[in-house]
């Protein structure tokens, strides 16, 4: 008999060189974070629903492989490492000794439509820093983040071939709530979507002093977005040439309307996004020619308010083998 | 050098009018010709030309850097492009079809429904009082409820030739369909500068909105 070594869509099997080159390179990220004190958590992959149902929203749902189990539970295949270690932590908080520093490693499995570069499995490497609140937190978090990506996209603090290998948007969850609300429309979600992704036409008749953010990522000026964004704004510009001048290699823009869905407000809170939990400093990432989404992270202490805990929490994941196709240069 | 997908299909022409109505030359570019890659190094714009479905994923897999594709294509795909500005020329509205008003049923009602479309047909759906089975076809949607393969189409109407000389009826319209500028999330970091150039002349050349 001959056996089909056709696999289901959306997952693959590395084998020799390829598994090596991964192994290779998770090696490389987990000896940078214990030289880092980050700890490992092993975590499983399957999980029951009902602790997340709260916190997910339907794109997030959308996303899950659901089933029952024999004895009647629902469960779901992990999609998402950092409200499982959230959901394990928070009732255990006050026994720990913070901060705390976690890193794990494994496969997230998710629902994705069938078309190029997206898996519906795939190897995430990540960290989070508990019980650490503002800027301290999210400038190590970045900076480690930035760390390991160069550890396999050489170049980005500078020494060898100059940048554009790695680039990073910044932005903060609730930046353009303001903004959002005081527009003329009925529905200021709808808004938010159109200025996330930059129709010139519809943010012009609903808000002109969004269209400035939607061309350039930043307001005219940082007040335009009341005085506590414009004082986040400053601190994330600051943040920002921190990490260029120590990571010359790396492109860093601020750019608020790639997450102008990320909300703060109750009003606008209905996020579309498939991760919600994000409230403060939040990151996505592309590398190489071909600039693939290789991760991202920010700030989510909401998550653990969510689940009853007071606890400052900033964390970011990488995907190893976009990161690792991204090396290869676009033809 | 920003890579540019153009598409073959119906909106080619309205998407160089308007390049070319802003003052991008896009010079040595024969709408008729069969190149599918051509560099123009001293604009410092590479073409990709490439047909309407393969397009948003070309250009949301960052091979290509921004394009031009029909929003009925882009409302198809759940893609995460950005949509800075969509084209005035090469309108066009994406409508419900059938041999008369009456192809509509009424609540409770169960028709088949054929389209090109079946992601937004199962949308459109959603919203009616009355049920569908979706028929996917890839061509001459029209010959579906002519023949009584589907009691409903959904398709593009430009002119409405096709629809009075198979004596069909637009019953319902049910979007404006346009061509749409679409440019990868990261390209827009790297590429701003020039993107937000070419968009300030498409705005000034009146060939947008």
């Amino acid at each position: 008999m001959r056996v089909s070594a056709a696999l289901p869509t959306g997952v693959a099997a590395l084998l020799f060189e390829s598994a090596r080159r991964r192994r290779d390179a998770e090696d490389r990220m987990v000896s940078q974070l214990r030289g880092a004190r980050y700890a490992e958590a092993i975590l499983p992959i399957l999980d029951y629903l009902e602790p997340y149902e709260e916190l997910l929203t339907a794109a997030a749902r959308g996303e899950l492989y659901r089933f029952i189990d024999r004895d009647g539970e629902l469960l779901a295949l992990r999609a998402d490492f950092t409200p499982m270690l959230a959901r394990l932590l928070a009732p255990r908080i006050e026994s720990l000794e913070l901060p705390l520093r976690i890193f794990y490693r494994g496969d997230v499995i998710r629902y994705e439509e069938e078309r190029a570069g997206r898996q519906r499995e795939f190897y995430q490497v990540g960290a989070e820093l508990l019980g650490l609140p503002g800027e301290p937190g999210e400038r190590e978090v970045l900076r480690l983040f930035l760390e390991l990506a160069g550890l396999e996209l050489p170049g980005l603090d500078g020494t060898g071939k100059p940048g554009g290998a790695l680039q990073v948007v910044l932005g903060f969850a609730g930046a353009l709530d303001g903004l959002l609300l005081a527009a003329d429309v009925d529905d200021p979600l709808r808004l938010a979507a159109a200025v996330a992704r930059r129709e010139r036409g519809e943010v012009r008749r609903a808000c002109p002093s969004l269209l400035r953010v939607v061309e350039d990522g930043l307001p005219e000026r940082p007040e335009d977005l009341g005085e506590a964004a414009a004082g986040r704004l400053h601190g994330l510009l600051a943040l920002r040439d921190e990490m260029a001048g120590r990571f010359p290699g790396v492109l860093l823009s601020v750019d608020l309307a790639e997450f102008a869905r990320h909300s703060l407000d109750p009003r606008l809170s209905v996020a579309e996004g498939e991760r919600p939990y994000y409230d403060g400093l939040v990151f996505h990432a592309y590398a190489g020619a071909a600039a693939l989404p290789v991760g991202g992270g920010g700030r989510y202490d909401r998550l653990f308010r969510a689940l009853g805990a007071e606890l400052p929490a900033v964390g970011f994941s990488l995907n190893l083998e976009r990161l690792l196709q991204s090396a290869e240069a676009r033809p | 050098m920003i890579r540019l997908a153009l598409p073959k299909g119906r909106n080619l022409d309205a998407a160089l009018a308007a390049f070319r109505a802003a003052g991008i030359a896009l010079s040595g570019l024969d709408a008729a010709g069969r190149s599918l890659r051509l560099a123009l190094p001293d604009e410092g714009i590479e073409i990709l030309s490439l047909k309407d479905w393969d397009l948003p994923t070309y250009v949301g897999h960052g091979v290509a850097d921004c394009g031009i594709i029909g929003s009925d294509v882009l409302g198809e795909l759940d893609g995460d492009l950005l949509v800075p500005v969509r084209l005035r020329e090469g309108r066009c509205r994406m409508s419900l079809i059938g041999r008369s008003p009456g192809s509509v049923p009424g609540p409770g009602g169960q028709v088949r429904l054929a389209t090109k479309y079946p992601n937004t047909a199962h949308r459109l759906v959603a919203e009616r009082p009355w049920g569908a089975e979706i028929v996917k076809l890839s061509g001459s949607i029209e010959l579906a409820p002519v023949l009584g393969l589907a009691e409903l189409a959904l398709d593009i109407v430009q002119t409405g030739r096709t629809l009075a000389e198979n004596h069909l009826v637009e019953i319902e319209t049910v979007a404006e369909v346009a061509p749409c500028l679409v440019v990868n999330r990261a390209s827009f970091q790297r590429h701003r500068a020039l993107l937000n150039d070419w968009i300030g002349r498409l705005e000034a050349a009146e060939v947008v909105s």
